[in-house]
Formats: structure tokens, C-alpha cells, sequence
């Protein structure tokens, strides 16, 4: 820039402060439209919910509501929803607890330990993000009746465990990557026993990234619909995700409720993700180039 | 090492050994202790995870490629009895004209999710990687399509894009584009795919700008500020230098990408339910529909295992194609 100036001085200045205007104005109008593109259905969906019955069906929209109706959601949770939302939040908390522990010792096994066959091991868990559930889905099902685990919560939350053990390995094992070997061999020689180094030294520094972890298991098995949708038939047993769609198939028009469960079903997840994202991010990726 | 001590057993008592025994060192005398932490600690740590992913995925993945080459439909889950019939599943698959098109839109719909998602990922990456007031906050809302759940999101964006009440059709009518006057998005497959490419590109384009986004931080400002005393323009050094940069950080993402956007279930499900006439149907939800409302198990493990197949194919396209690109760099 500077060299630039120097051989044509007045012009080339002024051309670039315009140029330099142009482009922080186009900066800014792509910023809004990303902004708006991200957030407007957010926005809508909880304006949707809390809008008078009568400004939701108009031709032209109305963007802020003449008055707040908040009635949509106790009926919604009277529509069976508050038990929907206790097996969710039990599904989503038996599948986070028992892959956790799981996936805890697979992972900090894999990042430490020469296991034979460790390569294959690791790379099979990545693999397993390769298959899609529908192939898992029919055997799962069959089993699953035969044993009289359909219409059962167990069911769902060993059905999740397919899709989140892998998941969770993986990124606990980036996790356990980044915290160095001198810490457990420092516990041994003071006395500790091998197990006694990862549990009492190791585990507790992995904590932000095992609470990161159960958070992002938490949330999947939250989320998970197609599972759900198969082995769950009984009415009361339903999850959130299947019992929204339910809903959004029997109620069609009554777009505020189904907005209002929308709703319930999303700021659980929303605030949880915005406490985690870094992490995660940062998880994935560290342990995607330690592979 | 002061373990030692503690070792009960007899063999642990070879006290010559004091003047420090290397631990890595194979001898006789080796205490039982080091022993199982070296070989049976790690073995009992991945037991319960390899049986989890044995059981709940070997075994269904396996059970599925059989089930593939039977004719099994409800009443064999009750007599377990079914017949295998070969590759006729395969042949079906291929030959009825709903089921071939199913697999057709798979990797056509899927792909061009696929591009349009790292479009607008690379985008919005570059975008915040410029300095301008409300980054940070901007940064914070573009994650929020990743964090809803699939259905939820599904539900409003069918709301918004309603035929009689929806924004879109009022912005883009009251934008002089009338045809979009109560424009029914569902009722033809092209517009309906769109809509939930749309949904699907939404929610996946965050995390690729995220990642793109500690990508592009890490390319040094000096390089950036020389390209620019050079007289580059911004076009020539996002395509000369950022991107062949980010190359490698691409090819992860397109991979992740595309192993989801090749699975696609939930939005389909709730937006269009596979119509009007089937023709939104990807493989994921045509074998669904096959096997759980049909109760065509052995057709249905066959369309699982075809979308399996595919899968393989593209990673390991996929693959070859970022280990060519190592030996360059």
C-alpha cells in the first residue's frame, strides 16, 4: 500500500479510501444477511409460539405481536408432552452415563497404552461414523424384540450406545492426546498403581474435555429420531423428537403449538451447545490430526 | 522404583534389583503388578468399548448383509424362518424405477448438499475472518443452525416456507416474483428437494466455518501483507494462497460432510415424508420404509447396505485423493 502511494500519491489515496469504504459496506451487508440467515428461524420459531392465534395465519407477516400469549405451552406439556420430555431426559441421561463410562477408559486406553492391533482399533472407530443407522437399524430391531426390549427406554439407550461410544472415543482420545505422559509417571513413581494414575491424576485434568464430551453424547441421544421413531411404539414411551413430529402431523394447522414444542425441545439443547462448541470444535479437529 | 515394596509376591523380592530397574526391560523377575498394568490394564479398559461396537455394530452390520440375500418379512421374525433367494434383492433394487431413483438421488441430492454447504461454509469462514464490528457476536449466531435439533429445525423451516402463511412465499411475492404466490414447495420433487437442501445446508455450514475459521487464523499475517504489496487482489490471494493452505483441512471437511449429507433421514421424513409420489426418497428412508412399514426386512437390509456401499466407495475416493495431495506438500 504504501509503495503503492508513494509513486501516485493523491489519486491512488483517495481511490482507495473509497475502495476501502466499498468493500467494510459490503462486509457489513454480508454479516447482516448471514446474520439473519442463521438466526430468523430461531426467531420465528419462538415469535410463532407466543403470537396471538389470529397474526400467525395472515397472508403478510407480523413481525412483533400485538400482545404475548405464553398459553401454548402449558397446553402443549398437558398434550402429553411432560411425559415425552421425562423420557427424553432420561434416555438422553442413561445413554450419556453408561457411554461415558465406556468410551472414558476405551479412550484413554487408546491414547496411551501399545494395545495389539491399536491402528485398527482406531481406525475402526472411525469407520463406525461411516455406516449409516438404517444398516444397523433392522438387526437392532429384531434383537431387540425377540428379547422384549421394544417399547422399552433400555432399549433406546443401548440402541444409542451404537452411534456414541465411537463418537465420544474419538474425541476423549484428543483429549487424553494433549495432556502429557510426564503426569501419570510422576503418580507412579510416588506410589500410585497404573489405574490409580489415570483415575486420581489423569481423569480430573480431563475433566473440562469429559464434561464436553457427555454434553455432546447428551446431546445426540437428545436429537436421535430414527431410532426412536423404529423402537418405540407405545404411546407414553415416546421421545421428544418423535412425539414433536407426531404432533406436527396431527395438529397441522395449529402452527403455534407446534412452534411452542419446537421450542421446549430446542433451548434445552441450544444453551447447552453454546457452553461446549469451543471445545468440541477443538476436540474433533486436535483429534482428527492426531489420527 | 519404590513400586517395589509393595510387591507381594515372592519373584518381587529379588532385592539386587534395587539400583534402578529400567521398567520397559524384560526380565524374569518381574513383578505380576507390571504385568497386568502393561498387558491386562489396556486389554480390560477397551474390553467394555469393544463390545459395545461389536455387538451393536459389527454384529447388526453383518446380520444386515445376510438379511440382505433373504426373502425375511414379518412372519419370519416370529418363525425366524425365511428363504435366501441370492441377489434378488440386489436386482430389485436396481431395476424398480422408484428404488433406482432413491439411489440416484442419494448421491445426486447428496452432493449437491455436499457443495452447496462448503459454499456457504468457506464463505461465512472468510467472511468472519475479516475485521469488522459484531464479529464476535456474528461468530456466536452462526452457530445457532448447528445446535437445533433435526426435527425442530425441520418443523419451522416447513413453516416458513408454508404455501399460504409462509415468509418466504410473501418476501419473494412482495419482491415482484408473483408465481410464488401460494407456491406449494412440496407438491413438486424439484422444489421440495430444494427446501430440504436448504434445511440441511443450514444446519451443517457452521461447523465447516468454524473449523475453516481456526484454519485460516493460523495463516500468517506476513504472508498475507507481502501478497498485498505485490499487487495481488483479494480474489487472486484467497484462491493462491488460502485456500491450497486450507487444502488438506477441505478434503476432512468434504469427507464429514459427505458421510452426512449421504444419511440424510429426519428432514426428509418431516418435510416432504418421500413425496409427492416417492420421488423425494433417499436410500436411508426407502429402506426404512421398506422394512418398517412395509415389513420387507430382506429388501430393506438390501437398500441399507447399497447406501453402506456407496458410503465405502466415496471415502475411499476420497481417500486416494488426499493421499495424492500429501507427497506435494
Amino acid at each position: 500500500m504504501t509503495a503503492l502511494s508513494a509513486s501516485r500519491p493523491a489519486m491512488t489515496a483517495a481511490r482507495a479510501r473509497r475502495r476501502r469504504r466499498t468493500t467494510s459496506v459490503l462486509t457489513h451487508l454480508a454479516a447482516l444477511a448471514v446474520g439473519v440467515f442463521s438466526v430468523f428461524p430461531l426467531f420465528w420459531m419462538v415469535l410463532t409460539s407466543v403470537k396471538p392465534q389470529s397474526e400467525i395465519v395472515t397472508p403478510e407477516p407480523v413481525w412483533w405481536p400485538s400482545s404475548f400469549e405464553f398459553d401454548r405451552y402449558p397446553f402443549v406439556l398437558e398434550a402429553g408432552f411432560t411425559a415425552y420430555l421425562r423420557n427424553s431426559l432420561l434416555v438422553a441421561a442413561g445413554t450419556t452415563l453408561l457411554g461415558l463410562v465406556v468410551a472414558t477408559f476405551a479412550g484413554y486406553a487408546l491414547a496411551r497404552f501399545n494395545l495389539p492391533l491399536r491402528r485398527y482399533l482406531v481406525l475402526l472407530i472411525l469407520t463406525t461414523q461411516l455406516f449409516p443407522l438404517v444398516v444397523l437399524l433392522i438387526p437392532l430391531f429384531i434383537v431387540m424384540r425377540n428379547l422384549g426390549l421394544l417399547g422399552s427406554l433400555w432399549g433406546l439407550v443401548i440402541a444409542y450406545l451404537a452411534f456414541i461410544t465411537p463418537l465420544t472415543i474419538w474425541i476423549l482420545r484428543g483429549f487424553f492426546l494433549s495432556i502429557p505422559t510426564d503426569l501419570e509417571e510422576a503418580a507412579q513413581i510416588d506410589g500410585c498403581t497404573r489405574f490409580g494414575a489415570m483415575w486420581r491424576v489423569i481423569l480430573p485434568l480431563a475433566g473440562p474435555g469429559i464434561a464436553a464430551s457427555a454434553i455432546f453424547a447428551w446431546i445426540a441421544a437428545w436429537n436421535e429420531f430414527l431410532m426412536a421413531l423404529t423402537f418405540i411404539r407405545a404411546d407414553e414411551q415416546r421421545t421428544l423428537p418423535v412425539a414433536l413430529a407426531q404432533f406436527a402431523g396431527l395438529e397441522q394447522t395449529d402452527h403455534g403449538a407446534i412452534m411452542a414444542a419446537s421450542t421446549m425441545f430446542t433451548v434445552p439443547v441450544v444453551i447447552f451447545f453454546l457452553f461446549v462448541h469451543k471445545r468440541l470444535t477443538t476436540g474433533m479437529v486436535a483429534g482428527a490430526v492426531k489420527g | 522404583m519404590s513400586a517395589t515394596p509393595s510387591g507381594r509376591r515372592p519373584g518381587t523380592t529379588t532385592l539386587a534389583a534395587g539400583p534402578s530397574p529400567a521398567p520397559a526391560e524384560p526380565r524374569p523377575g518381574r513383578s505380576y503388578r507390571q504385568l497386568f498394568d502393561s498387558r491386562l490394564l489396556p486389554i480390560l479398559l477397551v474390553a467394555p468399548a469393544i463390545v459395545v461396537i461389536g455387538g451393536l455394530i459389527g454384529y447388526p452390520v453383518i446380520r444386515t448383509a445376510w438379511l440382505s440375500f433373504t426373502d425375511a418379512d414379518l412372519s419370519s421374525l416370529v418363525s425366524g424362518e425365511m428363504s435366501f433367494i441370492g441377489l434378488d434383492n440386489y436386482i430389485e433394487a436396481l431395476s424398480d424405477p422408484t428404488l433406482r431413483r432413491a439411489a440416484i438421488a442419494t448421491v445426486a441430492f447428496g452432493l449437491a448438499c455436499v457443495v452447496g454447504t462448503m459454499l456457504v461454509g468457506i464463505a461465512v469462514a472468510l467472511l468472519l475472518n475479516r475485521a469488522f464490528r459484531g464479529r464476535t457476536l456474528l461468530s456466536v449466531l452462526v452457530l445457532l443452525p448447528w445446535a437445533i435439533p433435526n426435527v425442530a429445525a425441520s418443523l419451522v423451516w416447513r413453516w416458513i416456507f408454508h404455501d399460504q402463511y409462509g415468509v418466504l412465499n410473501w418476501a419473494l411475492s412482495s419482491l415482484g416474483l408473483s408465481s410464488f404466490d401460494g407456491f406449494a414447495w412440496f407438491n413438486n420433487w424439484f422444489t421440495a428437494f430444494v427446501v430440504i437442501g436448504v434445511v440441511v445446508i443450514w444446519q451443517s455450514f457452521p461447523l465447516v466455518s468454524l473449523v475453516l475459521l481456526a484454519g485460516l487464523q493460523t495463516i500468517s499475517a506476513d504472508v498475507m501483507e507481502a501478497a498485498k504489496i505485490d499487487g495481488t487482489t483479494a480474489w487472486q490471494r484467497t484462491r493462491l494462497i488460502v485456500l491450497p493452505l486450507l487444502k488438506p483441512l477441505l478434503l476432512v471437511l468434504i469427507v464429514i460432510s459427505t458421510i452426512w449429507d449421504f444419511k440424510i433421514f429426519d428432514q426428509i421424513y418431516i418435510l416432504s415424508g418421500g413425496g409427492p409420489a416417492r420421488r423425494t426418497e433417499v436410500l436411508a428412508f426407502t429402506a426404512y420404509r421398506e422394512a418398517f412399514t412395509q415389513s420387507e426386512f430382506g429388501l430393506g437390509s438390501a437398500l441399507a447396505m447399497i447406501l453402506f456401499i456407496i458410503l465405502i466407495i466415496v471415502t475411499i475416493v476420497y481417500i486416494r485423493l488426499i493421499k495424492d495431495e500429501e507427497p506435494t506438500r
